[in-house]
């Protein structure tokens, strides 16, 4: 009887432990576009050279935290205060290319600004591309 | 006369008709044409080991370099081959004022030399209209040591000069040839006859440099240097240079370890006075990290 009281005190500290952890876990804020970006649409069209181009970019800027797949699981994704999230989801897939354009441009806590960074904006029409091809 | 008005009628709108054609091309030919674009990452840094690269940085690019060179490795383990001999380190900053212009400064260990640089970049590698990127570099060299150590001020100074020209192969292979002046404001001086002192060396030298980079990844690569010396001097010939290493980039650094023959941090320095013999396995280890910001 004493077993059983002290094993089910223990399920239930750790369910609370569970609890508590989840409950410090920042939920990401909501990212409003500004109207204007919301009506862009990508001026390139996805073929392989682009795909290609956009590539390299993801490479060198992006997959240390988004990870090669756009997973949130890069080498340098643990030491973020805000999750990169998963970029391959539904979720972020269905955000169109001017809010990703917005997004990519102008940064936002852990996130940086890349207008500087990418100053040929067709760079990050590029990358936008690479990114649709991550689709689960 | 009601025939003859429907003829003229017909004839009446063949020049709207000519008219109407001609707009329509004129309007294709307003169309923007694609302007083909410049090459990018020829090379991706500014520096690649010793030798400058052709490329500058995007405007308001802010970069600091660490270079360090270690000693050569003929001694093996007694100095733990080089690693632990004095070592050489030239701390660097540029920035680029606009797309095709950088500006930099730094200091080296060896002399308390400082150095002031620039490079513009003239031409750009794009399909269909320049088949190389060509640079210039110009870089002034001030020893800063004791006036002890020199007759004039002017022999503090030195001068190089280098002419870049390089060519992105295709997405894994650049090439690079440099020709450079280096010029010494003083050299070394013997009697050659009674009461005529003769330079052991040459004020200048000719150099003739080779780079080239392979891609093993999109972040990393392979790179060699070959440096020729052209310029003959009576004596204190310089000898050539051979360098190989690994470069690592990611979005703000850029890491190359190396090893190869050039001792110093000056370019006018390695091309006039380098002692180290390839052939006899004179090389040593070095290591470039840079860190850029864009503002």
């Amino acid at each position: 009887m004493k077993k059983r009281i002290i094993s089910s005190l223990i399920v239930v500290a750790a369910v609370m432990m569970v609890a508590v952890i989840s409950g410090f876990r920042p939920t990401p804020k909501p990212w409003s576009v500004p109207e204007k970006f919301l009506k862009m649409t990508n001026p390139l069209k996805a073929d392989a050279d682009v795909i290609k181009d956009g590539k390299g970019i993801w490479v060198k800027h992006c997959q240390s935290c988004h990870g090669k797949t756009g997973l949130g699981d890069g080498p340098k994704a643990a030491q973020l205060k805000t999750e990169p999230g998963d970029l391959s989801s539904s979720e972020a897939q269905k955000q169109n290319d001017g809010s990703l354009f917005y997004k990519i441009s102008e940064g936002r806590d852990d996130m940086p600004s890349f207008k500087k960074k990418l100053q040929d904006e067709e760079e990050i029409w590029q990358v936008i591309i690479f990114l649709r091809t991550l689709k689960k | 006369m009601k025939q003859l008005l429907h003829f003229s009628s017909r004839y009446w709108m063949l020049p709207l008709l000519v008219i109407s054609c001609w707009a329509a091309q004129a309007q294709d030919n307003t169309e923007p044409k694609k302007k083909p674009k410049p090459v990018k990452n020829t090379f991706d840094g500014l520096m690649l080991g010793d030798i400058q690269t052709v490329m500058v940085p995007q405007k308001h690019t802010f970069t600091l370099d660490i270079q360090h060179r270690f000693g050569t490795w003929k001694k093996g383990y007694e100095d733990f081959f080089g690693l632990f001999a004095p070592s050489n380190i030239r701390l660097g900053a540029s920035y680029s004022i606009f797309n095709n212009f950088v500006v930099g400064a730094g200091i080296t260990k060896a002399n308390m030399l400082w150095n002031i640089e620039g490079k513009y970049a003239f031409i750009r590698q794009t399909k269909g209209r320049y088949p190389v990127s060509v640079s210039f570099y110009g870089n002034i060299e001030i020893d800063s040591r004791k006036a002890e150590n020199f007759i004039y001020r002017s022999d503090r100074v030195a001068f190089f000069h280098q002419l870049l020209i390089a060519r992105k192969m295709n997405e894994k292979i650049s090439l690079q040839f440099a020709p450079s002046v280096s010029h010494l404001n003083s050299v070394e001086g013997y009697y050659s006859s009674p009461g005529k002192v003769s330079g052991v060396m040459n004020n200048d030298q000719v150099t003739f440099s080779f780079t080239g980079r392979y891609k093993l990844k999109e972040t990393m690569a392979v790179f060699f240097n070959y440096d020729q010396p052209i310029t003959k001097h009576r004596s204190h010939n310089p000898h050539p240079n051979l360098q190989l290493g690994l470069e690592m980039t990611t979005s703000a650094h850029s890491f190359q370890f190396f090893a190869g023959n050039y001792a110093s941090l000056s370019p006018v320095k390695n091309m006039m006075f380098n002692r180290n013999d390839y052939r006899e396995g004179m090389f040593l280890i070095g290591f470039n990290i840079s860190r850029c910001w864009n503002y």
